[in-house]
């Protein structure tokens, strides 16, 4: 305060101009419309008339006023009673501190007149004036995913929606916590900051809730100029091959014979049109750019903002940096988004802005303990202070008039109260959620980002950008889609509009392994390319490209050492009967293999390349290369079977073997080896048709499973998911549902046999041994009773069934002519229930019989053993 | 052939028995005909089969070379012998015959699976040639003492325990042996063994008689130690000096092969890489040749093919003298680098050499000067102290003395003399050497790829005038 004071002292002679130049540099206010002014002025300007009255009627009435959506949440939607008494009202130190807020404001707006009062001591949600830095409830939120500042502000962004301020030009009156913000998932900026600021200084960064101006688009949350983070492709880091010194005993590159002079001639050419073709796109951009910049903000430098500022220092934050809370952005503390800062404060203290922001924030200094260019409102934080300005303090403290140093005194032995804010809690439910309602649309430049909670979309869709041609949004270029927990492990889906090819990608897992499947459409034999994950297969296949006429299929890591497979197929051959796909396949024309090196084998004899051309009955195979060669051995072989002019078949001629050997052996120009070699690729030929037959095959099945799965779209539940996984809950239920069981049959257990009898026992006294044998005796004695009793309710039941059915059969016999079919069936039916029961009863009975012996010794055992009865009947027994 | 008439008599194997059983064993049907068309020849032959042929004796076998099964059983046969030649064999089936001992198997060192079953063997022996041995088939022999694992055991434990501490100690001793020798080797190849240590000074005074008797002189002792400790130091520079400068040797010459391998390499690259172009264009045009009907343009055709093959072999051999030229250049540049850097470490060592003499000089000097004195006290009778006989026997007169030291230090020189001439000619020898070995290797190198080029545009030649020839027939 002193040095503001000071200031202030030394150019007050100046101090006109200089408010105008500030507010000027501050502000720049290019020529406030008319309605921005205060009414006032306006009424003052002319004497009223009664002309002038009517024709101000009429043109209020022309005037209609669009009443700004409720600014902060709509006050009635507050339930205030359910707060606690901190919400409601302030404590003594509160009020203190408010106190002292307050001469700081006054002095403040006596010593700045120029400068917009500050934003100390908002109303909350009961309407009590609340100090902002008491409203920051640092808190560590208990999710992993929250602990960096990224994705805790995605989080903040993601989940609450935001409202523009009342009033863009002033900050507002109310500053809800943290708590009901959370609770009604809407806020306004300083809503927005105020939490993420909490959570971050929760998760140990040294954050502050900045009050300052932005630009429009910062504060409309208008990212409709910026480009869209997901499209901006990741920066491709250029390896710079390390230019190996040229060695000693390189050899020397042969002589250059071509021209210099013609080369020079054609580089230039080429100069020339790249330049022509550069300025064009120049120019293009240029205009592009004209169209976007067109609009330009009339309240440029006047919209309050409020944002959260990172200073270095903790959390190993390299460097001090924004966070725009509305849209999760990080910015430069040069960006120009930001145009200016009031004041700043975290949960310790609050600072107010001493410096010029008349070039934005770019020249501002994030030096707090500075005193002349943040001003401080208590003393004593943790900042350290510029220890050369520690003796002009003392000596203007001396200079300075005995108020302000009452003050200063006040303040050194004054902390911040704790926060009234009850601490943040975010529930699983709503973690998950994240957005209001589960579903967030953001527009960008030429692009448009929605997103989903999890299990929303029934087919696991979770996010979906759309990228456009033009600014209007008009002309889909492409569509990238997310998903998630997904069955079939599709992870994101790739449409281009244009060219109508779609890709899809598929996290590790799928049932074929399949990782990439690029396509136009879902029918076979079409233009498409698959990719696998190769070690999760056991044929090794990495990618497998499919045209209507060939397949192409890439191995890696095979025990044969397959490498490439090249399938050409040729026109299907027209049958006269219909046939489907499967019972006419086309024919093959070619079949193309390579291998890799099979160190195993010598070079001249592994093959390379085979090719199988079958229409004309010729096999091609070319070898591997040796170290030192540049030629391969190679080798043709002609299948035709021919006959001799006898008519004897030819079983190999010379001429049915080309070869080409680097190094001729003698055992190879033997016809025998060479029938035996053609023999065995025959073999292999008729494998390698029937491999690229199961290829096909294989296409047509992930087709199917890929359909099917995009009909059903089921969703995969983790078992962890208590919430969701049906089988688990089932489960857990039951288990609860037997333990509630068990519990009840337990207290059933404990059921007091003796308790009938000890009523009748005067209470309170001790039981005499008499006393407890004849407890003991009746309560024998009445359990046979109920045993006797039970045997002849069962027996009295059984001969009532018994006499029925014997009635009913009586019945029917004198009856039996005249029945009609269906009494009949009745009869039969009843007859056979009736027996049923009789069986039943009659099993009871038997098992009574049985068991009531040993029920009755059971309870006298239990008797002996009881605990009441025990000392009484020991001497006894 | 009727094998009931010959049941008992015993067989020979010659040359008709093995043509047969190679000839009914072999490829059958429509590869057996081509076989009998060209005939087979033994050492292509993988398996024979010989059982029940009453054969008495195994020979005429040497031709199998590449023989991977061989049965012989239920023959008649009393030794193992003719097999050396057999080394492929990997199955060797003898059962039922009337083998007495197991030998001649030395060589078959891939041999797996052994059957002696049924033969009158006595003694398990000399089978520890056959490392790769798995199955062994003795049963329904002759062997006595054949006793079980735990008896044997028992019975041979201390001799086994005594037999595997011998082993182990002889192990040690070998790998010692073994690291020394190689240590050897390296100071061997730096051309400085024995340097590190006073083994040359040990040398000199080996055959020295007169300078070990002087030895005993008074004084003369400090003087040899002194003069020991120098030479010795000078010996360590030497060595230290000379494992520098084999290791300067040793990068030069890894450098330079390393670049060559490159420029090969590339060469290489560069040569497969117009083949594949080439063999693209080459598939194409042999199908458009064999498809023309029209013989005008089909000639055209094939004139056109057979330029493209001149053309090839032209860049091809364009290519290969490119190489060879640079390989020449950069050979010379690593000759005379490599030159200079033995004529820098023969000159170096020759002065250090000097400095050993400098030092033996001195010594001698310094030695004649005691004898002399010595001599003088001999003579003038002072010496206090007792020489033994044969020193004694020296100092008669001044000849006498100073010619024995001079013996002594023309043996010393002539010792050093020798190391010096040695470890020169022997770097010179090996620089040579070297030299003409990479000359060699890249005329070879250079001959190969000729050779190689020229067959395959012979090749190339020669399939198109096939195609030519057949054409026109058609």
């Amino acid at each position: 305060m002193e040095v503001l004071k000071e200031k202030v002292e030394e150019e007050e002679a100046a101090e006109l101009q200089d408010a105008v130049e500030r507010g000027e540099k501050t502000m720049k206010p290019p020529s406030p419309p008319p309605s921005a002014l205060p009414p006032e002025t306006r009424k003052e300007e002319t004497p009223m008339t009664q002309e002038m009255l009517r024709d101000l009627e009429k043109k209020l009435a022309s005037i209609e006023i669009v009443i700004p959506e409720s600014p902060v949440i709509a006050k009635v939607s507050i339930d205030t009673s359910l707060l606690p008494a901190s919400y409601q009202s302030n404590t003594p130190k509160e009020e203190h501190l408010l106190q002292v807020a307050d001469n700081f404001s006054c002095q403040y707006s006596h010593l700045c007149p120029d400068r917009v009062p500050l934003f100390l001591y908002p109303l909350n949600e009961c309407q009590v004036p609340k100090f902002v830095s008491t409203t920051l409830r640092p808190t560590l939120m208990p999710y992993t995913e929250l602990y960096n500042w990224d994705s805790c502000a995605q989080f903040v962004a993601d989940f609450l929606s935001m409202e523009p301020l009342a009033d863009p030009l002033k900050p507002p009156t109310h500053l809800y916590s943290p708590t009901t913000v959370l609770k009604y998932q809407r806020g306004n900026c300083f809503d927005f900051s105020t939490l993420l600021c909490s959570m971050l200084i929760g998760s140990g960064y040294d954050a502050y809730v900045v009050n300052g101006y932005g630009s429009q688009d910062l504060c409309l949350m208008d990212l409709t100029r910026e480009v869209c983070p997901l499209t901006m492709k990741p920066k491709t880091r250029v390896q710079e091959k390390q230019v190996a010194p040229p060695k000693k005993y390189a050899v020397k590159p042969p002589r250059d014979l071509t021209s210099r002079y013609e080369q020079e001639q054609e580089r230039k050419k080429q100069e020339k049109i790249r330049a022509e073709e550069e300025k064009r796109l120049k120019e293009a951009e240029g205009r592009l750019q004209e169209a976007e910049n067109a609009k330009a903000d009339p309240l440029h430098g006047l919209r309050v903002h409020s944002w959260v500022l990172v200073l270095t220092g903790k959390r190993e934050v390299p460097e001090s940096f924004f966070i725009d809370p509305l849209t999760a952005r990080s910015y430069s503390t040069q960006d120009d988004h930001f145009l200016g800062i009031e004041s700043l404060w975290n949960h310790k203290n609050y600072w107010i802005n001493m410096q010029d922001c008349w070039n934005c924030c770019k020249d501002l200094i994030f030096d707090l303990g500075d005193p002349v260019r943040w001003e401080y409102l208590l003393l004593g934080t943790d900042k350290p202070h510029l220890s050369l300005l520690d003796e002009d303090d003392d000596t203007l403290i001396d200079d300075d008039d005995i108020d302000s140093l009452g003050k200063e005194e006040e303040d050194k032995s004054f902390d911040m109260p704790h926060s009234w804010v009850e601490p943040i809690e975010i529930s699983p439910e709503a973690f998950e959620t994240r957005c209001p309602s589960g579903m967030k649309v953001i527009q960008y430049k030429r692009a448009k980002l929605e997103k989903w909670a999890p299990y929303l979309n029934s087919n696991g869709l979770m996010s979906r950008l759309s990228i456009y041609q033009d600014l209007e949004c008009t002309q889909l270029l492409e569509v990238k889609e997310w998903y998630q927990n997904r069955e079939d492990m599709l992870e994101l889906k790739h449409i281009n509009k244009v060219t109508g090819l779609i890709i899809d990608y598929f996290k590790p897992g799928h049932p074929q392994a399949l990782r990439v499947h690029s396509y136009m459409c879902m029918q076979p034999e079409n233009d498409r390319v698959m990719e696998f994950y190769e070690k999760a297969r056991v044929d090794g296949l990495v990618k497998r490209e499919e045209t209507p006429r060939s397949i192409t299929e890439h191995y890696q890591g095979r025990p044969d050492f397959l490498a490439y497979r090249h399938v050409t197929y040729g026109p299907r051959v027209k049958k006269v009967t219909m046939s489907t796909a499967e019972s006419n396949p086309r024919p093959i024309t070619k079949i193309t293999e390579r291998f890799f090196r099979n160190p195993a084998k010598p070079a001249d004899e592994d093959v390379e390349e085979r090719v199988f051309l079958i229409l004309e009955e010729r096999i091609q195979l070319r070898y591997h290369c040796r170290e030192d060669h540049i030629t391969a051995s190679r080798r043709e072989f002609l299948r035709r079977v021919e006959v001799d002019s006898k008519g004897n078949r030819i079983i190999m001629t010379p001429e049915m073997c080309i070869s080409y050997e680097v190094e001729p052996m003698e055992h190879t120009k033997k016809l025998l080896y060479q029938y035996e070699a053609m023999m065995q690729l025959k073999e292999q030929e008729k494998m390698s048709r029937h491999q690229a037959w199961e290829s096909e095959l294989e296409v047509l099945e992930i087709l199917k499973l890929l359909e099917e799965e995009e009909e059903a779209h089921t969703l995969k539940i983790s078992i962890y998911d208590t919430k969701r996984n049906e089988k688990s809950r089932e489960y857990r239920e039951a288990m609860e549902r037997v333990m509630h069981e068990e519990h009840l049959r337990q207290v059933e257990a404990q059921l007091d046999y003796l308790a009938p009898f000890l009523a009748q026992l005067p209470p309170g006294e001790k039981l005499t041994r008499w006393q407890a044998i004849r407890l003991k005796d009746e309560c024998l004695i009445d359990f046979k009773q109920r045993l006797i009793d039970k045997a002849n309710l069962i027996q009295a039941r059984f001969e009532r069934e018994t006499q029925e059915l014997q009635k009913k059969q009586q019945w029917y016999q004198e009856n039996q002519v005249t029945l009609t079919t269906e009494d009949e069936d009745l009869y039969l039916s009843y007859c056979s229930q009736a027996m049923f029961r009789i069986r039943i009863l009659e099993q009871r009975l038997n098992r009574h019989k049985e068991l009531a012996p040993l029920k009755y010794l059971a309870l006298e055992e239990k008797l002996y053993k009881d605990p009441r009865l025990v000392e009484h009947l020991k001497v006894f027994s | 052939m009727n094998r009931l008439c010959n049941s008992l008599e015993p067989r020979v194997m010659n040359d008709d028995m093995l043509k047969l059983a190679v000839g009914e064993q072999g490829p059958q049907e429509e590869a057996g005909q081509l076989a009998k068309q060209e005939g087979i020849l033994f050492k292509d032959v993988l398996s024979l089969q010989l059982d029940f042929q009453n054969i008495l004796r195994i020979d005429n076998l040497w031709q199998f070379e590449n023989l991977r099964k061989l049965q012989l059983d239920n023959n008649i046969i009393e030794r193992i012998e003719g097999l050396e030649n057999l080394t492929q064999l990997v199955w060797l089936d003898l059962s039922f015959n009337n083998i007495e001992a197991i030998e001649g198997l030395d060589t078959l060192v891939n041999l797996e699976d052994l059957s002696l079953f049924n033969n009158r063997i006595s003694k398990i022996d000399s089978l520890d040639a056959l490392v790769k041995l798995q199955v062994l088939s003795l049963g329904n022999n002759q062997i006595g003492n054949m006793m079980n694992k735990a008896q044997a055991e028992a019975k041979h434990q201390f001799s086994i325990d005594e037999l595997k501490h011998r082993e182990y100690l002889m192990q040690a001793q070998q790998a010692e042996e073994q690291a020394r020798q190689a240590e050897l080797e390296e100071h061997q190849a730096a051309f400085v063994e024995h340097l590190n240590s006073s083994f040359l000074f040990d040398s000199m005074y080996a055959e020295d008689v007169e300078g070990s008797k002087l030895a005993t002189l008074q004084g003369v002792g400090e003087l040899l130690e002194a003069y020991r400790d120098k030479f010795v130091i000078i010996c360590l520079n030497i060595f230290e000096y000379g494992l520098t400068q084999q290791e300067k040797r040793r990068v030069e010459l890894d450098t330079f092969t390393a670049c060559v391998q490159e420029a090969v390499q590339e060469n290489r690259e560069q040569g497969k890489l117009r083949i594949a172009r080439f063999e693209e264009k080459h598939l194409l045009s042999l199908t458009a040749i064999r498809d023309e009907s029209d013989l005008a343009s089909m000639e055209a055709r094939i004139s056109e093919y057979s330029e493209d093959i001149t053309e090839l072999a032209n860049v091809l051999m364009t290519l290969e003298m490119q190489l060879v030229e640079q390989l020449e250049e950069t050979i010379n540049m690593f000759e005379r680098n490599i030159i200079d850097l033995v004529g820098l470490f023969v000159e170096n060592v020759q002065s250090l050499m000097a400095q050993c003499r400098d030092l033996e000089n001195h010594h001698h000097e310094k030695l004649l000067e005691i004898s002399i004195n010595t001599l003088e006290k001999v003579v003038k009778g002072e010496l206090d102290e007792d020489l033994p006989d044969d020193v004694r026997a020296l100092f008669v007169d001044k000849d006498t003395i100073v010619n024995a030291v001079g013996t002594s230090h023309d043996i010393h020189l002539l010792k050093i003399d020798n190391r010096e001439d040695e470890l020169v000619t022997r770097v010179n020898s090996w620089c040579t050497h070297l030299l003409d070995k990479i000359h060699q290797d890249e005329t070879m190198r250079n001959r190969k790829r000729v050779k190689e080029i020229n067959q395959f545009m012979d090749h190339l030649q020669n399939e198109l005038d096939n195609l030519d020839s057949g054409d026109i027939l058609d």
